[in-house]
């Protein structure tokens, strides 16, 4: 009689594993005749549920390749990469990486990117809760001091950055989109991730507009992030930028350089 | 806990002994226009562990309306190992933040060594597990600072070794955590004829005052070389040797709280609802046979 630490670690080994249970596990089980086909509902259970959360994670990688070839890929990636998530809300995070590395799919060369696009409007749909930037807040900003600020992210945002036509590809394989040629000469595409309130959105941006917000993201200050991405685009309007990004989601907070701390507009001081 | 003026009361709202359903998030929008006569909902909090979002907010607004009961998926009591701190920290965030009214989790493991099955596996009924289930069971009761309930599983093998009976096992394992049962009749129904157990027997060894929770769901026959294996699926009404079973548990034990599970092939709302009054149907007509009996 093996200890239970022994007796789980090979039963959960041979979830993982198709063909015949091994031996030393066949041996703990009642056998009846059954025990293998009775252990194989549970390996199946155990591909099916999280390959099951994986297809509600990428229904447009699944309309893409069929639900048969989903399935096959899906049974893979659980047996290579069986959850290190506590819940399934995230499970799948390593599936873009795994579909890129497959040589079946290489006629498809755009299938890792969607994913990594599938994946982020999930990780933005679970993503802590936060208000969009206000008018309030921004007038709070002596304007001398801008260029100084941090925008600080929304917790859902994210950009993913394709060679692909990424936003066009995702959006005409929507339930109910009519059927559309794409011709992957139509070139790269950067989709915008943000979910404002509670409804994740996509919007497609420029790659001046992606640079800057990768600037932002990883910590430039305004002018900081302007000056980088004014080498990708001479012409880049921070001001247009401004005005359809500032409020939509995409930062939630303001954070002042130091020395601008005690000389902030304060439009509404209260005692 | 919570300030005054938030929506929720910081005293968990009893489930009552009335049928509930489990919550569906296909459901969310039409629970909360029309409030349907449920009456309560279950949720896995493990679908509720995203850092925000939709769902959390659908699950505040709605408990607004209804009980709530927590019922867990991801504990892995059975476990050899020490229970994953990180979820049950998470577990005690959901259970300050929503005051269910009810908190269960099964007996089974799931948590293998570096991952997750995220499947509801079989336990070895034995000195060794037993041992460890208790520990287990405290270890949760003493984080939430509740007692919770717990499940009997359905499955579909045996372990040569067990050399407990799984209802001698859930009632010892109750009486010595101080934790109730959840009475699942539907899993008694399915593991005892994919085991050969004696279902009466099964059931007459539960003592209805450790009961706090009853469950119905549906389930699949399969047929396997020859041999009929039930599958709980949760994924059809509830059938009629289940419904017979719950009369005789219910005459037996009094009124408790009974989920309908539903999660897979998940009915329109009305259906689920008519499934969730039918089983009312049965804890009313047995407070009139109560109340016939008294008079």
């Amino acid at each position: 009689m093996l200890p239970l630490n022994k007796l789980q670690q090979l039963f959960c080994d041979a979830l993982r594993v198709p063909g015949s249970p091994p031996p030393a596990l066949l041996a703990e089980l009642v056998n009846d005749g059954l025990a293998e086909k009775r252990f194989n509902i549970y390996r199946n259970n155990f591909i099916v549920l999280n390959g099951d959360a994986l297809a509600d994670m990428y229904p447009v990688i699944r309309q893409l390749v069929g639900e048969q070839a989903f399935r096959l890929l899906a049974t893979r990636y659980v047996r290579e990469h069986p959850p290190a998530e506590r819940t399934l809300l995230l499970y799948g995070e390593a599936f873009a990486n795994f579909l890129g590395g497959i040589p079946e799919l290489a006629a498809l060369p755009y299938l890792a990117d969607v994913a990594r696009l599938e994946y982020a409007w999930t990780d933005a749909y679970h993503a802590e809760d936060a208000a969009p930037l206000t008018q309030h807040q921004v007038a709070a900003i002596l304007p001398d001091a801008f260029g100084r600020v941090r925008l600080v992210p929304h917790p859902a945002l994210h950009c993913i950055r394709s060679p692909y036509p990424l936003l066009r590809i995702w959006e005409s394989n929507q339930p109910g989109a009519p059927e559309q040629r794409i011709s992957l000469d139509e070139g790269s595409c950067n989709v915008l991730v943000t979910r404002p309130g509670v409804e994740v959105q996509l919007q497609g941006i420029s790659d001046a507009e992606a640079t800057l917000l990768q600037g932002l993201q990883d910590g430039a200050t305004v002018e900081g992030a302007v000056a980088e991405t004014l080498q990708v685009d001479p012409e880049f309007d921070l001001a247009a930028y401004l005005g359809r990004h500032l409020f939509d989601g995409t930062f939630c907070r303001i954070r002042l350089d130091p020395s601008d701390q005690d000389r902030k507009n304060q439009p509404e001081e209260t005692p | 806990m919570n300030e005054a003026g938030t929506t929720l009361s910081s005293v968990p709202a009893p489930v009552p002994a009335r049928a509930g359903a489990g919550l569906k998030a296909l459901h969310y929008q039409e629970i909360i226009e029309r409030q349907p006569e449920i009456g309560w909902f279950e949720v896995h909090p493990e679908n509720y562990m995203g850092r925000g979002g939709a769902p959390l907010r659908y699950l505040e607004r709605i408990r607004q309306d209804y009980p709530l009961s927590l019922h867990s998926v991801g504990t892995s009591l059975g476990s050899h190992r020490e229970l994953d701190r990180q979820h049950l920290k998470q577990l005690k965030s959901l259970v300050d933040r929503f005051q269910p009214g009810l908190v269960s989790e099964h007996l089974s493991w799931s948590h293998g060594y570096e991952w997750f099955t995220h499947d509801l596996l079989p336990l070895i009924y034995n000195r060794e597990s037993l041992q460890r289930v208790i520990a287990n069971v405290q270890q949760v009761q003493e984080t939430l600072q509740r007692p919770i309930l717990i499940e009997n599983p359905s499955s579909y093998l045996q372990f040569r070794h067990s050399d407990i009976p799984e209802q001698e096992f859930l009632v010892e394992t109750a009486k010595r955590s101080g934790a109730g049962l959840l009475l699942d009749i539907n899993n008694v129904y399915v593991s005892c004829r994919n085991h050969g157990w004696d279902i009466e027997a099964y059931l007459a060894a539960i003592p209805g005052e450790l009961v706090g929770e009853i469950h119905l769901a549906g389930h699949t026959v399969q047929a396997v070389e020859g041999v009929e294996l039930l599958i709980d699926d949760h994924g059809s009404p509830v059938c009629r040797a289940v419904w017979e079973l719950y009369r005789g548990t219910l005459e037996r034990m009094g009124p408790i709280p009974t989920l309908i599970e539903w999660d897979s092939n998940i009915p329109p709302l009305n259906q689920l609802e008519a499934e969730v009054r039918y089983a009312g149907q049965y804890l009313e007509s047995l407070g009139e046979v109560q109340h016939a009996a008294a008079e």
